[in-house]
């Protein structure tokens, strides 16, 4: 049979046997291995990816964990310094009154010194005016006694003189 | 460079330049065995120059092109794998990075066209793309063979061959038919055989695409006038340009209709489903 434009079969066949030959062996020599490698690479990548992302996600567990901590340690610390401020706030109420009572006490103390001495004062005050009283009227009296009888003098002495 | 070493450089240059145009002219002259309607012709039809397979047949000189491109490639690939693939570090270098992007290419194309079914569909273009395309740089190389008639001839791409492109053409067409029998069983040969000019539309297309080039290239070095500088431009946009488009429509065609016809359609199972569970009722 005459095909036109010199096609040939058996060339055709010829041709389909070479390109199977290279195919194959590409296949075997070249396309496979360097695809295992392509893939061996991605699985590695992967698998350091996921190993990245568990690490990472345990590193967030163990980041809320310590988040957990640290607020129950926040609530404690909160308790105890309110514990602490009642207690504070409990001894200085107490240390006030003691002081408030010992005040007091030192207060009525020195109120109370104060009225003996001013008792004291007084009664010193009374004794020194009873004296300087006393004075005064000794002297008083002595004056007058002194007057009279000089004046009783001066008037016999005048009686004296008239020759009465 | 000093003023003077440049202008001799330039005149050293130029006087091999000249030497080479006289060369040429000088030796014009010689008869020239086939005239350029006899190598055009033959290279279409491929009649006139053959060349003895082993002594057991004649073949067209494209066939001895086929073999030597995969005798190349398959000892390239075997020294790769020898010295090159035992020392590939996760961190790539050039030359490995080239090779993961060849295959990663091809890999991509076949994953994106026809994500459900694609391991087969991967080997085989990526055993089309590099054969196309080193098979279409071969040209460039133009070693020489002994036809028949003990002329000297340039090897030409094994694709500029009708009888290689048929067969590419009809094997990618069988591939994508296996493709849908294996996903679709008989439904699946329907489908490949509703795109029944597929396997002539490839062919012809990797046919006429590189027998343009060679066309264009023997005309270009059939005239000595025409072997200054037009070559370099002739060359790339008929061998590089082609090589590299011929590779990704061919495999991206393949892919794109294995992906087509090996798809399953959940509609048609749906429906069978609903039919037989109505049937029970």
């Amino acid at each position: 049979m005459n095909i036109p434009l010199n096609i040939d079969w058996q060339q055709i066949l010829l041709h389909v046997f070479n390109f199977a030959i290279l195919t194959g062996g590409l296949y075997f020599i070249l396309y496979s291995p360097i695809k295992k490698f392509i893939d061996k690479r991605d699985a590695y990548y992967r698998n350091m990816d996921s190993e990245a992302n568990e690490k990472l996600a345990s590193a967030r567990a163990q980041e809320e964990q310590a988040r957990g901590c640290l607020e129950g340690i926040d609530q404690q610390l909160k308790e105890t310094r309110m514990k602490a401020e009642a207690e504070l706030s409990e001894y200085t109420a107490r240390q006030m009154q003691e002081a408030k009572a010992k005040a007091d006490r030192i207060i009525e103390e020195a109120r109370k010194s104060a009225e003996e001495e001013k008792r004291a004062i007084l009664a010193s005050a009374d004794k020194e005016i009873l004296s300087m009283t006393k004075e005064a009227t000794e002297k008083i009296i002595h004056s007058s006694t002194d007057e009279a009888y000089r004046k009783f003098l001066e008037i016999a002495e005048r009686d004296v003189q008239n020759g009465k | 460079m000093s003023k003077k070493r440049k202008i001799i450089s330039l005149a050293v240059w130029l006087s091999v330049v000249l030497l080479a145009l006289v060369g040429v002219i000088m030796t014009n002259g010689s008869e020239k065995t086939e005239s350029i309607r006899e190598i055009m012709r033959d290279a279409v039809l491929h009649d006139r120059n053959k060349i003895s397979l082993f002594g057991y047949m004649e073949v067209n000189p494209a066939l001895i092109s086929a073999f030597t491109v995969t005798g190349i490639l398959l000892a390239a690939a075997l020294l790769i794998r020898l010295f090159v693939i035992p020392k590939f570090k996760y961190v790539p270098g050039k030359f490995q990075l080239l090779l993961e992007q060849l295959v990663g290419f091809f890999d991509g194309l076949g994953r994106s066209n026809s994500p459900h079914r694609n391991c087969f569909l991967n080997v085989y273009i990526f055993g089309a793309g590099v054969y196309i395309f080193f098979g279409t740089l071969f040209e460039l190389f133009g070693i020489q063979a002994v036809t028949t008639h003990g002329i000297s001839i340039a090897l030409p791409a094994p694709l500029s061959d009708i009888n290689a492109a048929i067969a590419l053409g009809c094997l990618s067409y069988l591939v994508i038919m296996s493709g849908g029998i294996v996903s679709n069983g008989i439904k699946g040969i329907g489908k490949t055989l509703k795109d029944f000019s597929l396997p002539i539309s490839m062919s012809f297309r990797l046919f006429g695409a590189l027998l343009s080039g060679l066309l264009v290239t023997e005309l270009v070095y059939y005239y000595s006038g025409l072997s200054f500088v037009l070559p370099v431009v002739v060359a790339v946009l008929f061998t590089l340009l082609h090589a590299l488009i011929q590779t990704y429509v061919l495999t991206m065609l393949t892919s794109l209709f294995y992906g087509e016809v090996s798809e399953v359609h959940k509609g048609e199972k749906k429906a069978k489903a609903n039919s037989a569970i109505k049937g029970e009722h």
